[in-house]
């Protein structure tokens, strides 16, 4: 380095010193709250997703002055790191959260991310805040986990009990081929057969890289199911339905949690191709208050654009933590903010829990009751797991 | 039996769509003399072109694919212009880069102004027939139709006119064509206009039973690919035959054997007869 340059990093440096001291003196204190997702790669919209709902809640936290602990008032400093879907550098992002700023509680939108911070949270003492519904990441019993959205097993037994009453026992696979779609088919067709039901066809489509799907679909027809269990993507998903009736099927689909049936109808023009199906809406459909009054928000936030699955949870989450901390009355200790998620989800505000979780378990699992749509005379009808398993 | 036909249908609607972007891509090797990367984006330029004429400006189905034909042509010629021309004289290496660039500005660019997201192309053909137990929609018939009469006029139009022999004549041999006479510019422009207009007409075609989106192209191109070294680098009627090979691996094997290697039949064959006839089925092209 010249002497020139040292002088001018000098001055830099000291600039931004006094920059730091100056936005450390303005707010009283700050905690920090990290986020390690991809960012940037293939899976870039989804983590960019997941953040967004994290940003939205903070931003509301601290445009109302931040939130009180113990006496004292705390604004939200939310640092995300980009990990490229990639584990490993999950790994590192976390350890540099932890050490470099201090975060109590990090965020990760992937069942990769939340292993490799399961590796040395406790040790370290920061709570992870996982959004993936596999299940094994808070079933392995680490005490500082907490997951976000419902696990995808427990839509199994009210999509076979709906499908089953609406269409008939004989089920044709003919969903995806990546890993999310496998992990469904294993868990679904045990429980298909439980119930009283036979598998027919197993034809699983790679919905990405197939051009056309008659081919696939008129297989799997060809065995003459009651119900067609699809799912992917919910575009490609879409088109498969459509094929489908199109090669004369008139049962119904069971759709795999991935796709929403909002979004098909879109595609597909109504809920018409649709008819005797069960499967998942977008909260845009919701008709609980808490859920309304979200999506209003997020419209007025973004011209009319709605907002996603992963938006809402995320959003969710962080005002789950935040309000964990004020009945913890600390900010540091993660293992008291744990503790006190089931306590601070009874005392959430509506429109800040748009999915109306009320209970956590005992392994760190936040316990929705999501709502599952059939489509009967060509009108979705919404009806809580638990009201369709109470029946 | 209808099952069976049913196969057939649908290895025709595949192998049409593919012959006809396998086309576009080996008249340009003919005279480039590297795989265009950047077609797979023209076919994906071409169903936005589409979309856009037909979903924001009402116009009707066969304008739209005009327009995009059009358009597309156009684009075609400025790449070839702007980015190929120059790079005549350039190692094989630098056009291969130049079209890859080509094809990730596209894509960026389609992107940054539609978005990621999937789009449905209407089409006023949503009639579906059903003859003895088979299920044809009217747009499936529509593409083998117009894919088939485009690949006739293209026929035609090579083998009966003067301005087609000149491309044919700068494929089989350059210096021969540039010693009677051929304006090697005006026969690069016209090729790279019909490929574009071939890519844009056969995304017009195929997307109402698809989707549009950014990376529409990807899955056709590398079809594409496969069939112009299947059917011999450049040969024309190795595009179509090996466009219609592909199609009909991926429609019987899809069905009689199973979905999930659909891909892998295909790659199988295309080793299969590599090892046969090395240069691909049709060598009369070039080289």
């Amino acid at each position: 380095m010249s002497n020139g340059k040292f002088k001018r990093f000098c001055r830099l440096a000291c600039a931004s010193a006094i920059a730091l001291a100056a936005t450390g003196a303005q707010a009283a204190e700050t905690v920090t709250i990290g986020f390690t997702g991809p960012l940037s790669g293939g899976a870039a919209l989804y983590g960019q997703n997941t953040l967004e709902g994290l940003q939205m809640a903070a931003k509301e936290i601290n445009d109302k002055g931040g939130f009180q602990v113990d006496g004292e008032t705390y604004e939200i400093n939310l640092v995300s790191l980009d990990d490229k879907y990639s584990p490993s550098q999950a790994a590192v992002n976390g350890k540099r959260l932890v050490q470099q700023y201090d975060a109590p509680v990090i965020f990760t939108p992937h069942s990769g991310g939340t292993f490799a911070l399961q590796a040395f949270n406790e040790r370290s003492g920061f709570l992870v805040m996982s959004y993936t519904s596999v299940p094994t990441v808070t079933e392995k019993g680490n005490d500082l986990t907490v997951r976000i959205p419902p696990t995808f097993t427990g839509y199994m037994k009210p999509f076979t009990k709906i499908a089953m009453a609406e269409n008939g026992k004989k089920v044709a696979v003919a969903n995806a081929t990546h890993d999310y779609a496998k992990y469904w088919t294993k868990a679904f067709v045990p429980t298909w057969e439980a119930m009283g039901g036979t598998v027919v066809a197993n034809n699983p489509m790679d919905y990405n890289k197939s051009a056309d799907f008659y081919t696939g679909v008129s297989k799997v027809l060809a065995e003459d199911p009651d119900v067609l269990f699809i799912g992917g993507a919910s575009e490609p998903t879409a088109l498969v339905a459509k094929q489908a009736r199109e090669l004369g099927f008139k049962g119904g689909f069971v759709i795999m949690d991935q796709a929403k049936m909002g979004e098909m109808s879109k595609i597909i023009g109504g809920y018409d191709m649709l008819e005797g199906s069960v499967g998942v809406v977008p909260l845009t459909l919701y008709e609980e208050q808490g859920a309304k009054d979200f999506v209003a928000k997020y419209h007025k936030l973004n011209d009319g654009k709605d907002p996603t699955t992963e938006v809402a949870y995320n959003y969710f989450a962080l005002y789950s933590v935040v309000q964990a901390m004020k009945e913890a009355g600390t900010v540091e200790d993660a293992k008291a903010i744990r503790a006190a998620i089931g306590e601070a989800l009874k005392n959430l505000a509506p429109e800040n829990n748009p999915y109306g979780v009320t209970e956590i378990d005992a392994k760190g699992g936040m316990m929705a009751d999501p709502n599952i749509a059939t489509v009967k005379d060509g009108k979705v009808v919404l009806q809580r797991i638990s009201e369709v398993l109470g029946e | 039996m209808d099952l069976f036909l049913q196969q057939v249908l649908n290895g025709l609607t595949l192998g049409s769509i593919y012959g006809l972007v396998a086309l576009g891509l080996t008249l340009v090797y003919g005279i480039l003399h590297v795989p265009n990367f950047a077609h797979g984006a023209l076919y994906m330029v071409g169903a936005y072109v589409s979309y856009v004429t037909m979903v924001d400006f009402g116009v009707n189905y066969w304008l739209a694919m005009i327009a995009a034909a059009g358009v597309v042509a156009l684009l075609a010629v400025l790449c070839e212009r702007l980015v190929f021309n120059p790079l005549r004289h350039a190692p094989p290496i630098h056009d291969k880069i130049a079209a890859i660039g080509i094809m990730l500005f596209l894509e960026a660019l389609v992107q940054m102004h539609w978005g990621a997201e999937f789009r449905r192309m209407p089409t006023p053909y949503t009639e579906i027939l059903n003859v003895a137990g088979m299920t044809i929609p009217a747009q499936r018939v529509l593409i083998i139709i117009g894919a088939f009469s485009l690949m006739a006029v293209l026929h035609l139009f090579l083998k009966k006119t003067m301005t087609g022999s000149t491309i044919v004549a700068m494929a089989q041999n350059r210096e021969g064509a540039f010693l009677v006479g051929i304006d090697a510019n005006r026969v690069a422009m016209m090729t790279f206009a019909i490929s574009g207009g071939l890519a844009a007409v056969g995304a017009t075609l195929f997307a109402p039973i698809n989707l549009v989106y950014p990376a529409m192209g990807h899955l056709l191109i590398m079809k594409a690919f496969v069939i112009i070294i299947l059917g011999g680098m450049g040969s024309i009627p190795g595009a179509i035959v090996g466009g219609l090979i592909i199609g009909f691996a991926e429609a019987f094997g899809g069905f009689y054997i199973s979905t999930d290697y659909k891909d892998i039949i295909a790659f199988a064959l295309l080793v299969v007869i590599l090892s046969i006839k090395p240069t691909g089925l049709f060598t009369k092209g070039v080289r």
